[in-house]
This record gives structure tokens, sequence and C-alpha cells, in this order.
């Protein structure tokens, strides 16, 4: 039975289709997944279906009745529950007045406190949750919190589901207990929807699945099971994904390692790291959301204390303290994964984007930065990467995702780094500007440059690395040499990860 | 200076994809700045008609470029913080902080005008280094921070006051703070040609405040790491950039600048007390925000400043004349910061409407 | 009970006490006498409320800075009505406040309207009350209303507890059950506390803002009406000196500028703590200048171990403040 369906929507941005005939259909006792790469318009649907956007065009269907929502919570009303992708919890509330935020019971015109905690209790209980309502969600683990939020999103009696990205930051084990509950939803009957990247996911707990492309809805309602992987990526990608064809790369294994970290331990809770990178090498550091491993980069710039072991540069034991440290003392750049907030400077310049790191190579006299030869430096680096721009004093803010990363790794190409640590390169980033991004990093590796690689996308991480480090729980379970070959690789590299001490000799 | 990017990964990375172009840029009308500029040109010519008295050089011009130069001072202490996205709630009292040091070493070590007033500048500069050295430490909030340290000077600054003074006010003056007060350009003479009587030389200290700030944000690695770590401190911090000296650095500039207006505000008034600074507060937004600079931090505007600043001043001084009390004059003037940043406000929602966004 | 035990509310409570056992002490238990408590209890009052009406702002992540010029506004306002008008005593104090609330309904209704930051639009208005104050009493000072009014403000229960202490808890006890206990406070927190869950929880963050403000506005109404009962006229600089104390009590009481915290007890001990301060500087004779600077000590101080506390708080927490420090640690 259909209990929701979204058909022929169209949304239209200044400029931009963003949804232009996309039809999504759920159905009680089932589990649908959305799937679409970044800029698909995912997220356009999800705002459209819970009435954060007025569609202009096509029709949302409930029990088959035309409806229209005029706000999120009109749409939650309705009986449509979300679970959003960012935390959306209220942290000086209780667990029971998050849950029950939308319609908090009221005796006499004041709260009914113990109404809330029934209440509450019964929805905890429907998930099988042993939360007290009563406790504040500040002390709440990531999992728990996420676990809330779905309760709540239960407790406005929603028959349809919308899970946005759940699985984004909890650990395999939490995710586990997540499927569990979306399982029992669907036994009791009500629709849910899975937005998820996370193919694996995807096969593992849904039926049916609808895919964005451009926009528009290039699958609606077909079986996963009657799929395979490889035809739902094709679907996404709108072609046969060809593997990237990069030259041959070898390192000279005799060079001494440029970066050396020995049995280090954090602030952040590392231990006994370590790791070795020489210069021309690509080191991937994998792991899932959590491992530790964006912390373990912040922490060899000196943003968080080292608390055992050491770390050589060029053979040298440094104590790096800044970031300013690492770069000019050592020549250590960091491409952070949070581009948006941590990457660039959306209300700057791009040309003063690319150019922090090198005024201090560039000043002179009191300070002074001559324009010009920082202009040349911006101009240079524009044309090299390709960044697509009007010109150089362009808000970084006006630009694409990809070039928004062109530019936030051109400031450490500028600043002629030696040693690059990468922070999930390709996140939000076009199939296209993916491939050339990897053909970036290939080749900069080849003319000398010492990478490691973080990246939660295997298969960027098969193509790319030299040698492929496994970290869980802030240690390192272990390191692989790549072969290169996605099957046997991935395999492995998911055996490490959830490989028990005991049995790590035998990997 | 190469990069060592190859050709192979340039061709690789260059796009099909249409050059993003930025939003068109507002039309020269809708300039913020050139908008105040008119206005304040509009104003003198309507109050020069409507108060023939008001091109009195002597009794008006000269004070009011007085006040001008003063208040931009005023505006620049708080454009520093503004821009790496603070704000500084004691910048009058840090002017009497400073003006009570100068008025110490005038008093009791007999020290001549510009000693005096590099003591103001030195004590300026440690107050707001300090300030800003707590908010780097401890994270906390600048409005906080700031807002406490005001209330600690309000209680010191008239201890020390009533300790050292019999009426709450320095009483030995240096030799030459009298004159100052009155010089204008007319005292200045090269040669034969001499300035005019109407610019008084108390503005050339507004003038070489304005010329190195704007030096600083203009043109060198310390202003444009200033503006970054406003736009982002994350991304700054990530970048290289020593935000929190940075922030200390704000701090320090904001709290030389105040006691340079503090200084201007003593030998205009001819008179070094406790009260200095009180009515500083209000004015060194005000400058600022309607010149166009950011409250959120990343940009500022000098110029921007100036006129803001005298926009206000040319509407006090010409309603004074008009005869409409002081202190109603407020009641202009917040209805002006408010239907400025109204229909700022109002701009921005028009041309973001235009604008093409991609979501 | 646990987490009241750790909390800034039970801290506050014990250097209260302590310090006021020291005060009695150091009088040598004059403070007791009937008279001494009344007058510590008078002055009370409106520092309250002026915590009061800054922390229900705060709470939504906004700030007012009109809260004196609000306040010298609406007790000007009276003032006049009653003296030079001949309108009624309460007639002329529900007028007030009334404009009170009206002008804090007006800034919120800017705020939302504009989205130009509250800071600027306090600002502004503030200026522009600080002007109308001005015309309405010029340099007078405005005596000439009935004595039945200056009668109540200095009036006590059982000779102790001044009847304007009085009304100020009851504010506060209003205020504390608004927030706690009914669906618009609990909105105006949740708005506060987390906008974008709040949007989506169906939540108005624009009629929380509008709400905040006037409640801001008509506490400061309540607080005009005691500053006429109780001082001995109107004049323009009622309200000049209300905007620091209205951030010490809130920040010292442990409200968060970022919005979300409910703190009317904090706000309510740390105004009693700042008027102990002050009893202190009267006891010793010392200048008056001390009691702001050592207020001025006490919120940096609070402010610095909050800090410290919350950063302790988010290395275990997931479900953060938005405020979070920075590897820099710039806010």
């Amino acid at each position: 039975m259909t209990l929701f369906q979204a058909s022929e929507i169209v949304k239209v941005f200044p400029g931009v289709r963003a949804l232009d005939g996309v039809t999504l259909s759920l159905e009680a006792g089932s589990v649908h997944a959305l799937l679409g790469e970044n800029g698909a318009g995912k997220s356009t649907l999800i705002k459209v279906v819970t009435g954060l956007y007025r569609p202009d065009g096509g029709r949302l269907l409930l029990d088959g009745r035309e409806v229209s929502f005029g706000s999120p919570h009109e749409s939650a009303s309705a009986g449509i529950g979300v679970v959003h992708q960012e935390r959306n919890l209220i942290p000086g509330f209780t667990v029971g007045e998050n849950i029950m935020l939308q319609k908090l019971p009221t005796s006499r015109g004041l709260i009914d406190r113990a109404a809330i905690r029934s209440e509450a209790l019964r929805w905890l209980a429907e998930l099988e949750l042993d939360i007290d309502p009563d406790q504040p969600v500040t002390e709440l683990s990531v999992a728990q919190a996420q676990l809330v939020e779905i309760a709540k999103a239960l407790s406005v009696e929603s028959r349809v589901l919308l899970l946005d990205e759940p699985t984004a930051s909890i650990t395999p084990n939490e995710a586990a207990l997540l499927f569990r509950v979306v399982e029992k939803l669907k036994d009791d009957g009500r629709a849910v929807l899975f937005v998820s990247h996370k193919l694996e996911e995807v096969f593992q707990i849904c039926d049916t699945v609808t895919v964005l492309r451009d926009g528009a809805s290039v699958l609606s309602g077909g079986a996963l099971s009657e799929l395979t992987r490889d035809q739902v990526v094709d679907l996404m990608v709108g072609r046969v994904h060809e593997a990237l064809n990069l030259p041959d790369r070898t390192v000279d294994t005799s060079v001494a390692p440029i970066l050396e970290l020995r049995g280090v331990g954090t602030a952040t809770g590392h231990s006994e790291v370590d790791l070795t990178v020489r210069p021309g090498e690509i080191v991937g550091l994998y792991g899932l959301v959590g491992a530790g491993r964006s912390e373990l980069a912040k922490a060899l710039l000196g943003l968080d204390r080292i608390t055992a072991g050491e770390v050589l540069v060029r053979g040298q034991a440094v104590k790096i303290r800044t970031v300013r440290d690492a770069l000019r003392n050592h020549k250590i750049g960091y491409v952070t994964e949070n581009r948006k907030e941590e990457g660039v400077f959306l209300e700057q310049s791009v040309a003063r984007n690319i150019a922090v790191t090198i005024w201090d190579r560039l000043r002179k006299f009191l300070g002074y930065v001559p324009a010009k030869s920082e202009t040349e430096m911006v101009k240079s680096y524009v044309e090299q990467l390709g960044i697509r721009i009007a010109s150089p004093s362009q808000h970084a803010g006006t630009l694409s995702g990809g070039n928004q990363q062109k530019v936030s790794l051109a400031k450490w190409l500028a600043a002629q780094t030696e040693i690059l640590i990468i922070d999930e390169p390709t996140v939000g980033i076009d199939v296209r500007t993916k491939d050339a991004f990897h053909t970036l990093i290939w080749d900069l590796a080849a003319n000398g440059l010492a990478i490691l690689l973080i990246t939660s996308d295997l298969p960027e991480m098969i193509t790319l690395a030299d040698r492929v480090v496994v970290m869980r729980d802030h240690r390192i379970q272990g390191e692989l040499p790549n072969t290169h070959d996605y099957d046997q690789m991935s395999q492995q590299v998911i055996r490490l990860i959830h490989a028990t001490p005991s049995t790590l000799g035998a990997a | 200076m190469t990069a060592p990017v190859s050709e192979t990964a340039t061709q690789a990375l260059q796009e099909d994809a249409p050059i993003e172009k930025p939003p068109r840029g507002a039309p020269w009308w809708a300039n913020q700045r050139i908008g105040l500029l008119v206005l304040v040109v509009l104003l003198g010519v309507l109050f020069g008609i409507l108060r023939p008295a008001f091109y009195n050089q002597q009794l008006v011009i000269f004070p009011l470029l007085r006040d001008i130069a003063m208040f931009t001072v005023v505006g620049l202490a708080q454009l520093c913080v503004l821009s790496i996205g603070h704000m500084n709630l004691a910048v009058g009292r840090m002017a009497a902080f400073s003006m009570m040091l100068t008025g110490i070493s005038y008093d009791l070590f007999h020290l001549t005008l510009y000693s005096g007033l590099l003591v103001g500048l030195v004590a300026g500069t440690a107050i707001g280094a300090l300030a800003g050295w707590v908010i780097a430490r401890t994270g906390v909030n600048s409005f906080v921070v700031t807002l406490a340290l005001d209330f600690l000077l309000l209680g010191l600054i008239p201890l020390v006051y009533t300790g050292l003074t019999d009426n709450a006010a320095f009483v030995t003056k240096p030799p030459g703070m009298r004159e100052l007060r009155n010089y204008s350009l007319a005292d200045v003479c090269v040669g034969n040609v001499c300035g005019s009587p109407a610019v008084p030389q108390l503005a050339l200290f507004a003038v070489v405040a304005m010329a190195v700030v704007g030096w600083i944000y203009a043109r060198t690695r310390l202003g444009r790491e200033l503006l970054m770590t406003g736009s982002s401190v994350k991304a700054a911090e990530l970048s290289g950039i020593p935000t929190a000296r940075r922030v200390i650095t704000a701090h320090a500039m904001s709290g030389c600048l105040a006691a340079l207006a503090g200084f201007m505000l003593a030998v205009s008034t001819g008179s070094i007390k406790a009260t200095i600074g009180e009515e500083f507060m209000l004015p060194s937004f005000l400058g600022p925000i309607l010149g166009g600079t950011l409250l959120a931090g990343g940009f500022v505007s000098i110029w921007g400043t100036l006129i803001g600043t005298a926009l206000t001043s040319v509407i006090r001084k010409g309603l004074d004349l008009l005869g409409v009390g002081l202190e109603s004059l407020n009641i202009y003037l917040g209805l002006i910061l408010l239907v400025a940043l109204s229909t700022d406000r109002v701009r921005t929602v028009l041309s973001e409407r235009q604008e093409v966004r991609r979501q | 009970m646990k987490r009241f035990a750790r909390s800034t509310e039970m801290t506050l409570l014990v250097i209260g006490i302590v310090f006021f056992i020291g005060l009695v002490i150091a009088s040598g238990g004059d403070l007791l006498a009937a008279n001494s408590l009344r007058v510590l209890l008078q002055f009370l009052a409106v520092p309250i409320l002026i915590g009061l009406a800054q922390m229900v702002v705060l709470a939504v992540g906004q700030l007012n800075l009109a809260v004196g010029a609000i306040g010298g506004f609406a007790a000007a306002a009276m003032g006049v009505l009653m003296a030079d008008h001949g309108v009624s005593v309460p007639l002329a104090l529900l007028i007030g406040f009334l404009l009170a609330g009206i002008v804090g309904l007006l800034n919120g209704v800017l705020v939302v309207l504009t989205r130009i930051n509250g800071f600027i639009v306090t600002l502004a208005t503030m200026t522009i009350l600080l002007g109308v104050q001005y015309r309405l009493v010029g340099t007078r000072t405005v005596d000439a209303y009935p004595q039945g009014l200056k009668t109540f403000g200095a009036a006590a229960l059982f000779g102790v507890i001044p009847w304007i202490f009085v009304v100020a808890l009851i504010v506060a006890g209003l205020l504390a059950v608004m927030l706690k206990r009914t669906v618009p406070g609990r909105q105006l927190l949740a708005s506060g506390g987390n906008p974008i869950a709040a949007r989506l929880s169906g939540i108005s963050n624009d009629r929380s803002v509008i709400v905040a403000h006037t409640l801001s506005g008509a506490i400061l109404g309540v607080a005009a009406i005691l500053t006429v009962a109780s001082s001995p006229g109107v004049n323009k600089s009622i309200g000049g000196d209300w905007l620091l104390p209205s951030f010490a009590a809130p920040i010292i009481g442990g409200a968060l500028l970022t919005g979300g915290s409910a703190v009317v007890l904090g706000t309510v001990l740390a105004a009693f703590i700042v008027r102990f301060v002050d009893t202190a500087r009267a006891e010793f004779s010392l200048e008056p200048s001390w009691v702001n600077f050592v207020v001025g000590a006490v919120v940096l101080g609070s402010v610095v171990l909050g800090q410290v506390r919350t950063r302790r708080q988010e290395r275990r927490s997931v479900v953060k403040s938005p405020d979070v420090a920075v590897a820099g640690g710039v806010s």
C-alpha cells in the first residue's frame, strides 16, 4: 500500500532547476532508499517533503489525498517524521522534552511533566531503548542522541519516517542497533525512507530504491534485490564509471621517511600510533568516521597535545606547537575535511584565500605585502588548478564545492609544503572533478611530495594509496601494501577494521 | 617560484563548466559609502541654507571638524576589534584609563605634551592587549570581557583620581596643550601659503590614524590576517595564522586608538578628568557600522568610518544650530542608525533575490 | 538533586550565605536589625528586575542594550503623567508599563523584520529613548506625584521586607514558571538553545525573539514602577546606570550569551551578591567605585570559570552548545 507519494516534483531556484520531475513513493512496511550524488537534489527533495520548501510543481499525496505543507510543523502533524543529518536536540532540555517538543502536553496552561515522562517513555519503549526521559540530552552519546531523535520523529504518530544520513557519525555497533530499530518500524507497518551514501547499508536494510541524478529521478522505486551495486553506481553517476588510468609511480623505499610517528599518544585518546611517510609516497589512513584520523592530523599540527611517543620530521624529533610552526619550520600542510568552516574563508576573495599562507614569505619592511607578487602567485595557481572564476577578487563563497576545494588545496601548494595531509579531499564533489583531484594528488606525489591521505572513501583509497594504514578507536589496527585491486583490498581492509586485537597477528 | 603541479594534472583539472560568476556588484548609487557622502553634502547644504551661520569657520566648522576627527579615531578604535568579529565595550573607559596615566605623567613627572601622549598610547595599548589576552586565553566572548573590564576601570579610575587630585581632574597642563586646542592649519605656513583656518591641527591626528590603520588593513600581512581571522577563526588557525596573537593585536590597536581619541578629547576640552570617554560608546559603533564595516568581522572600511562619523557629527551640529536641544539629538541619531541599516538590509535582500543561487 | 549540587545556583547560594554571615559578623550583628535588613532588600528590587530583563533576552540569544533607556523612559513618562497631567496613579503606572512593553515589542519586531543584529537595534532604540526621556523631564526632577505611591515604595511587610522587593520576587517567580512550565517559555528557550532544531519542531524563532524582547520591556516597566515608587523623584539620569548591572547579574548567574539558558534563580542570587558587595562597601566606608571594581572582577572571574566548566563538559558530550571554542581559544 502506498502511504506517501511525491509525484513529478519541481523546485526552481533562481537560475537552477534543483528538482525537475522527481517521483518518490513510499510503501507501508517497507524501507526505501534515496540515493544520489551530492547535488543531485536529495536534500532539496527532503526539504520539500518536510515542508521547508514549497514545490513549484508536482503533487504530494498522503494516503492518496493531495496535501501541501507550509512548514515543518504541518508536515509533522500530517504524520511525516524526520531525523535530520545535523543533530537537532535542544541542549538545555531533557530527553523527554526533546521527544515531545513538537506538541508539549499541558494541563491548565502549564506543561505537564508527568505526561511528558509517560509519553516519552512510550516512544522510547517502542524503540526498546533504555534511556531515562528526565536525563538531560547533553549526557547522551552520539548514537543515543540519534535514537532519541527517532523517538522524537515517531512521537508525532508518524507513519512515514525519513532518516537523512543516520549512520554518518556513529560506530558500526551503534548502526547495528539503529538497523534493528528500522526493522522494527518496518514490521510495524511504517514507511521508512533511508538516505545514505553507504551502499553496503542500503543493500543491507532497504527494499526498494529511488535514484536521483541532476534533479530528476532516474530510477523510481526499483527493487534492490534485482539490482547490483555496480548498476546502482552507474545510475547515480550517469555513465559507466571507468577506473581512472593513472601513470606508473614508484616510491623509493630506500629514502628515509620525511615524517615518522613513533608510539604517539594524544590528548584526544590516541595511543601507540606508529606511522611513516616517505617523500613521493601516498600513505592512506583509513578508518570509519570517529576512528580518530582527523584528530591525529590536528595533533600533528599542534592543535592538540601529544602526550606520548615522538614525532620525527626529516629524521629530527620535533615538537610542533602551532600550525604556523608546522608550516614555517617543517613545511607541513593540512587540507581539512571541513571545507566550508575550516578550509576556505567564504566571505573573502579567492586571491586572499590562496595567498593566506604566503604573506609571511612575501612581506617586506613593516609587514608590507606587495600586491603584485601576491596577484602573480594567485594567478598561477588559479590557472594550474583550473579554478573557474571571473576574477581573483570573487568571494570564495560563490564557488562550487569542487572549486572551493581547489582553493583550499592551492594555498598549501603555494606555501611550498613538502608534507601534505589531505583529509577527505573529494567529499561533496562530483565524479568528474573527483577524478581530476585523484590525478592531481597522484601527480603531486610523483613530484616528490609526501602525502598522508585520510579518506573514508574506500575506492579512493585503493586508487591512490601506496600503503593503507587502518585506524580504529584511535589506534593503528595494521598496515597493508596496496595492490590497487579493489575486491581484494576492500576485503582485507574491512577484515582488518573488524579484527579484534587478539586476531591481529593473523592479519 | 613554480608549484609542483604538472601539466597532466593541470589538464585533468580544467573543466568545461561555465565560469561561476559572482553576483553583479550593486550599481554605484547603491554603494553605501557614496550614498552617505551624498547625504552628508546635502545636509551640509541644507543646514547652510537654513542657518548661514553653519558655514562660520571659527565657530562652527572648526569645532565640527575637531569633533569629526576625534570621533573618527574613536570609530577606528572600534573598527580594529570589529575586523576580527569582536567588540570593545570598554573603548571609552580605555581612553579614560590612558588619559589618567597621561595626567599623572604631567602632574607628577612634568612630562612634555607629547611624551605624556606617548605614555597614554602605551597605557591604552597595554590595557587593550590585556583584554585581548584574556579573550584569547579563556575563549570567553569579547562582549563579556570588555564589559567586565569596563566595570573594573569604571571602579578603578575614580579611585585613582580621588587619591591624586582635588576635583577629579588633573590641573597641570603641559605647555602647548592650550595652543594645540586652538591651532588651525592657518598656523602652518609654507612660505606665504598658509592652510585654512577652519581646519584644526588636531585633525591631523585623525589623518595620521586613518593612514596608519588604512595602510595596515590594505597593505600589510597583519591587516589581512586580522580580516581572515574575522572571517573564520577556524580556517585562519588552520591556515597558519596565529589567531590568538591576532586577537591580542586587534584589541591592543583598539586600546591605542582609544587612548589617542582620549587625548584629542582632553586637548579640545582642556582638561584631563575621570569622565573622559563616557560618551564614546555609541559613536564608536555608529561610524564604522554606518560606513559598512561588518559587525561579524572580515571587512572594514576606513573611509566609511570617516563618512559615517561625519554624517552623525554634521547632523548633531546642524540640529544644534537649528535650536534642537542637545540631548534630544539622540532621538535623531538613533533613528538615522535604524533607517540607514534597515535600508541597507532591504538593498541586500533585493540583490539576494536577484542573485543566482545554487542549491 | 545531584545536578543541583553542582550547579551555578548552588555555588552562588553558598557564596551568598557565607558573604552574608561575614557581613553580619563584620557589622557586629547590626545588619540583622529590621531597619538594616529593610534597606538591604529595598535596594535589591530594581537590580533583580533589570537583571531578569536582560536574562530573558539572553535566553533567546539576543541582548538588550536599551534596558536602562526603556526603564528611564517609562519612569519619566509615569512621573510626567502624574505630576504634569494629573493622571491618576494606577492609570499612569499602567500606561508607563505598557509603553515599556511596547518598546520591547518594537525591539523584537525590528530585529525580526530587519534582520539587523539585536545589538545595533537596541543600541539605536537606547539612543532614541535617551533623547525622549530628556524631552520629557529635561533637567527637572519630577516629584510632584501623589504621596500614596511613595508610601507604598517605602512600606515593608512586618517592617522588614519591603513591598517593592516582594513585587520583584513575584515577577521573578512568574518568569521562572513561564520559562520552565509554559509552552511559550519552553519554545523561547528552545529557540535560544538550538534555533534550527526549534524551527524543525514547528517553533517560530521569530516569535520567540519578539516574545523575549516584549517580556524584557514589560519587566523593565515593572522596574520603572518600583523606581518611581521608591525614589524621591524622576529625572533624566534614571536608568543611566542600569546597563552594566543588567549584564552582571545574569552572567554571574550562569547565563550563556549564546542563548538557551534560563537562570532566574541564578540572576536573583547574583543580584543579592552584588548588593552584598555594596553593603560591605558601605560597612567599611569605602569609595562607591569599589563596587564597580569588584563586580567587574566577579563577572570576569565567573565567565572564565564557566568557560572552563563548559569546555570540560564538551569533551564528554555530543550535544554541544553552539559556542564551541576552537583550537586558538577565540570566541
